[in-house]
């Protein structure tokens, strides 16, 4: 984050009884003047980063530390107090979160490497020009992103669930029995939903970093006698390098939030419980056990795996991205 | 949306239904006019899941003048209900009266959303408490203190087709032993039918079963909630059902929903063991399957011992935190425990077969239900011999909905070859825990 705070300025003390030669004083007006810019500019987003961001963290963390309680049974008259950890070894102790965690994990490991080389797949498959409709295309792999996520779910579930799903009846047919919301094909009916919506997204995320490409480079590697194949996978690729990096973080940190295509299709399979994943879990630690102490140290927890997580995919691909320029 | 059956809970049986005809209708408008007339009623409003809800609030509302019910029916509890009343508390908008389920009380009362009755209780003209069954009551009391008034007690018993039962030449089994034995010979004789299923969304039905079998998941006698939901007992019945899934002996399936309604339906299966208002609840949803159903009392465990039952479903009045008549709230449930106009009203909407927690009235509820569908049989009778053997004792945990979802998720990948449901039983008290911990209740867990 940029630091604009004016103890930065380079202003001389006014201790010192130097006064300050005429140059300086015109760099000065306008650094001020930058500053004043600057401030404008930035207080909108400060200004939103406290308001949905900044203070329901703290609330959560606030949430998380005291609780209304009652000693003993419970039935007495409730005040609050400070619980220290109390509320966050419940939930590490919680094999239901802890196995939420887990299936949240596997599918990211499923989901992000399938969305990253997908997305990448199409992007370069259209800027080598082999579709031929490419506006067409790219319209029509963009299309699901703009349906809400809800309605995905939706239009999946029905798509999902036998006795009304025209797929699975024309599978049947041809004496296929495919049960998509059975115990281990449910995540992966997920990931696909998944992908569908957000696959044309990220193409075109691709697709224009791909345009960004200087054309001599790779008319250069033409010269130089490379395939289109390898054209796209020694030349093209490592140059939008910085894209995958940043579309592969922000599928994580999406991923990591699963919560709406699993809460739907919670309604139609058993085999999505109530606690399926983090987010699920702490929407129902609040709204259904009424254990908001509980439910904040969740978020807390999933906050703090969030950014650990990202720090680690950025800490990581810069390094490699360095000793990759080191060896060149 | 088609394919959004809701599969949480067996409360939602005791659902919204749209309320019946021309009758309510009419007598709605006769007491609001009335209602409006005196313009000194106390007003208060409540808030039900209950079929025939309706038709006692009009009843009500026609015969008292002092106090006038704003009825608003709303989902069943595990439907939005119980989120429904919660939010509402939050935001201090509570109804005066709102219905809640037994195993939801400790729940509601330790959030503070139900009131400490105790005193109104005991105020009340003529003696409320002593006509209440105490059983029904002491699951509402906790800690010496009355949270909520039980409406009806429901033990579970056994539903089955008498023409099937005729048809296979088929005993009806007094034991579990006979049970099991009656189920491989349904198997035997009907490859495509089977006794029962094992609700896989059953967490209240398999809690009635381990009650029965002398189980104790929750107990507070000693100033802490004990949680063992995997003792003795209840691995034993854990056992049992394993048994026949394992054998293929029972459908192991939903209880909510197209596939378990198409099992009653075509007669695939012989029996359902649910509480004494499913009577009512088959009446309204299977009229055409008139004369076909009798009703007997739940297998036991052992000849020998002394008979027991547990209980499916049943439901409490409690007046809410918000309420600003607690009196005239304290007032209205009095009246619909224990006034026969109110069972009457209820059992005339034809789809409640409600057994009273006040005993005075089962000779009320034996009149006014029609024994028709049931071939003449005298259902409040039987349901009266059954409600004597409920096992006293039993407590409900704070966070019940909660632990019997951690239940029916582990009940339905059993369903599906993973794990057993002494696993799924065991996962429900490790899910359970961290619940009441974070609460900061004290705890302590003692599986015997």
């Amino acid at each position: 984050m940029t630091t604009t705070a004016p103890s930065g300025a380079p202003t001389s003390a006014p201790g010192t009884g130097a006064r300050p030669a005429p140059r300086d004083r015109v760099r000065k007006v306008a650094r001020r003047r930058e500053l004043g810019a600057c401030a404008v500019l930035m207080t909108p987003f400060f200004l939103l980063l406290t308001l949905v961001f900044l203070i329901p963290v703290g609330t959560a963390v606030w949430l998380s530390f005291f609780q209304d309680d009652q000693p003993g049974l419970g039935f007495g008259p409730e005040r609050t107090v400070f619980v220290g950890l109390r509320s966050y070894a419940a939930v590490l102790t919680d094999p239901t979160f802890l196995g939420g965690l887990g299936v949240v994990a596997l599918y990211c490991l499923i989901y992000i490497p399938l969305m990253v080389v997908g997305a990448l797949a199409l992007a370069l498959l259209l800027d080598a020009g082999v579709v031929r409709l490419r506006a067409w295309a790219q319209l029509g792999l963009f299309l699901p992103h703009a349906v809400p996520g809800i309605i995905a779910a939706l239009i999946w579930l029905y798509l999902y669930t036998p006795g009304l799903s025209p797929v699975i009846d024309l599978l049947g047919e041809a004496d296929i029995t495919v049960n998509f919301l059975g115990v281990h094909t449910v995540l992966p009916s997920i990931v696909n939903i998944a992908l569908w919506s957000n696959l044309g997204y990220n193409m075109v995320v691709f697709y224009a970093a791909l345009q960004a490409v200087p054309r001599e480079v790779i008319e250069a590697a033409v010269v130089d006698g490379a395939g289109p194949v390898r054209t796209a996978l020694q030349v093209k690729t490592p140059l939008v390098r910085a894209s995958i990096v940043m579309v592969a973080m922000f599928t994580l940190i999406w991923a990591l939030q699963l919560f709406t295509e699993p809460m739907l299709l919670s309604q139609s399979t058993p085999m999505i419980n109530s606690r399926f994943s983090p987010s699920m879990y702490i929407y129902d630690a609040a709204f259904t056990r009424n254990n908001y102490g509980l439910a904040a140290a969740a978020s807390v927890v999933l906050l703090l795996c969030t950014i650990a997580l990202s720090y680690g995919v950025t800490r990581w691909t810069s390094r490699s991205g360095a000793r990759e320029e080191a060896a060149r | 949306m088609p394919g959004l059956p809701g599969r949480r809970s067996v409360l939602g049986a005791i659902a919204v239904l749209p309320l019946t005809g021309a009758l309510g209708a009419c007598s709605g408008s006769e007491g609001s006019r009335r209602s409006r007339g005196t313009g000194r009623a106390t007003r208060i409003t409540f808030w039900s899941a209950l079929r025939g809800s309706q038709e006692v609030v009009d009843a009500f509302n026609r015969t008292h003048d002092r106090i006038q019910v704003d009825f608003q029916q709303i989902p069943a509890g595990g439907q939005g209900g119980y989120a429904k009343l919660s939010n509402a508390a939050r935001a201090s908008n509570a109804p005066d009266v709102a219905t809640i389920e037994y195993p939801q009380v400790p729940g509601f009362a330790i959030d503070g959303v139900a009131r400490d009755l105790t005193d109104l209780i005991d105020s009340t003209a003529g003696g409320l408490r002593e006509k209440l069954l105490p059983q029904a009551l002491s699951l509402t009391t906790f800690e010496n203190r009355v949270f909520s008034v039980p409406l009806d007690v429901e033990p579970m018993v056994m539903h089955y087709r008498q023409d099937l039962f005729a048809e296979y030449g088929l005993e009806v089994p007094r034991t579990w032993a006979e049970y099991e034995e009656t189920a491989r010979v349904v198997r035997r004789r009907a490859p495509d039918r089977r006794l029962v299923i094992f609700p896989t969304d059953g967490g209240t039905q398999f809690a009635a079963y381990a009650w029965q079998a002398g189980a104790q998941w929750f107990d507070t006698s000693r100033g802490a909630w004990n949680v063992s939901l995997a003792d003795a007992p209840t691995r034993e019945v854990a056992a049992y059902w394993q048994r026949l899934a394992d054998q293929d002996l029972v459908f192991m399936n939903p209880s909510e929903g197209r596939q378990h309604d198409a099992q009653i339906g075509q007669g695939q299966v012989l029996t359902r063991l649910s509480g004494a208002w499913d009577a009512g609840a088959q009446m309204n949803a299977r009229p055409g399957q008139k004369g076909q159903w009798r009703i007997a009392p739940l297998p036991q465990w052992d000849d020998g011992q002394r008979p027991a039952v547990g209980t499916h479903g049943g439901s409490t009045f409690a007046v809410t935190k918000d309420s600003r008549n607690p009196e005239a709230a304290m007032e209205f449930i009095a009246w619909q425990v224990s006034h026969p106009d109110a069972l009457r009203a209820r059992l005339s909407s034809g789809t409640s077969s409600q057994y009273p927690a006040a005993p005075g009235l089962v000779e009320v509820g034996r009149e006014a239900f029609d024994r028709s569908y049931y071939g003449g049989q005298d259902i409040y009778r039987l349901f009266e011999q059954e409600a004597g053997k409920i096992r006293d004792g039993w407590t409900w945990g704070p966070r019940m909905t909660a632990t019997q979802e951690v239940m029916q998720d582990g009940f339905a990948r059993a369903s599906g070859g993973q794990g057993s449901i002494i696993d799924a039983v065991r996962a429900a008290e490790d899910g359970t825990m961290p619940d009441l911990k974070a609460l900061g209740l004290t705890t302590t867990r003692n599986s015997t």
